[in-house]
């Protein structure tokens, strides 16, 4: 039998954050929460995310 | 992560939609006489400050669309609007780039710049500093004194946007300005054109209405994608990536890649229905 996935408090807990990744994650939550299709960019330079880019389609038909 | 806050910009607000068009239909004359629809039912917003790019096949009535905006032609139907008044004609608040550079040939590069700023009445040394400024900003002040003929095709259109510019519009409206460039000269006016408005910080609004879906994509906040004859607007892009873009860059190169696929599905749509008739 497959092992349940475990849950995202135990997957959080388990990466340990930094506040500066908790930071990063908090921007990509809430661009994605504005976006219902399209596409999400993140650029990393050094291991550091450096700009979050965004794209949204919206249907006018 | 300072660039983040770029995403921060939502839908404008009722209070600072510079251009509209509402239910815009418009028709043209086909080379019989007889009127054909160009574009139908077309409503867009477009906020101050921003930079939209209108993409279509040709023939979709983007040209059309530019043209009531601009104020020199009438739609058959619905309303253009400019802060929220109807447009009735051509105006000092919009300057018109279009795919020839209409300078006057009889008159220097500074010449044609400082026309444009007598006609508003400005007085000379005024006109002058001007045409100067905006020459140096477009890099044509070794050319102020020549001829239009004596440039290039890419330096002209440089000449035309300085003289749009140096007037001081609220708006500019592109009629596929760098149509008829090489990929060079439509490359470095590409890069002036986004440089300008990212120095115009937020107060000059700019539409370009282009066939070029990688033009649009690199210059616009957002690309209306328009259907084949008669237009329709299909979908919306709205990009949020820093300035100047690249077509190198991720984002640019995905959205040119959707935007691309949905017009070859309507080109491909489009002549099934010509072949179905």
């Amino acid at each position: 039998m497959a092992e349940p996935e475990p849950s995202a408090e135990d997957q959080l807990a388990e990466l340990r954050l930094t506040e500066e990744e908790r930071l990063v994650l908090a921007k990509v939550a809430d661009v994605l929460r504005r976006i219902q299709f399209g596409t999400v960019v993140l650029v990393v330079q050094d291991g550091k995310v450096v700009q979050i880019e965004m794209a949204e389609k919206f249907r006018l038909r | 992560m300072a660039n983040v806050a770029s995403i921060e910009r939502d839908r404008p607000d009722a209070t600072d939609v510079k251009l509209a068009a509402r239910n815009l239909t418009v028709e043209r004359r086909s080379a019989g006489g007889s009127a054909v629809t160009a574009a139908t039912d077309v409503s867009f917003e477009v906020a101050t400050g921003e930079f939209v790019c209108l993409l279509g096949p040709s023939g979709c009535g983007k040209t059309s669309i530019l043209n009531v905006l601009a104020g020199l032609d009438r739609p058959s139907a619905g309303q253009a609007l400019l802060d929220g008044e109807p447009i009735t004609g051509p105006g000092p608040d919009r300057a018109v780039l279009f795919q020839e550079p209409a300078l006057f040939p009889w008159l220097s590069v500074r010449a044609n710049v400082e026309l444009a700023l007598e006609l508003q009445g400005l007085p000379a040394e005024a006109r002058r500093e001007l045409a100067a400024r905006w020459l140096a900003n477009v890099h044509l002040e070794r050319w102020a004194d020549a001829q239009p003929h004596e440039l290039s095709a890419g330096m002209r259109q440089r000449a035309a946007l300085a003289r749009a510019l140096a007037a001081d519009p609220d708006v500019l409206l592109g009629d596929e300005p760098f149509g008829a460039l090489d990929a060079q000269a439509r490359e470095l006016l590409q890069r002036e054109v986004q440089r300008v408005w990212v120095e115009s910080n937020g107060t000059k609004t700019f539409l370009f209405v282009t066939h070029n879906v990688r033009e649009a994509t690199l210059l616009a906040d957002r690309v209306l994608v328009m259907s084949a004859s008669p237009g329709r607007l299909l979908e919306e892009f709205r990009i949020h990536a820093p300035r100047p873009r690249d077509l190198d860059d991720v984002l640019v190169a995905r959205v040119v890649s959707e935007i691309h696929e949905l017009l070859m599905r309507e080109v491909d749509a489009s002549v099934a229905r010509e072949m179905a008739r």
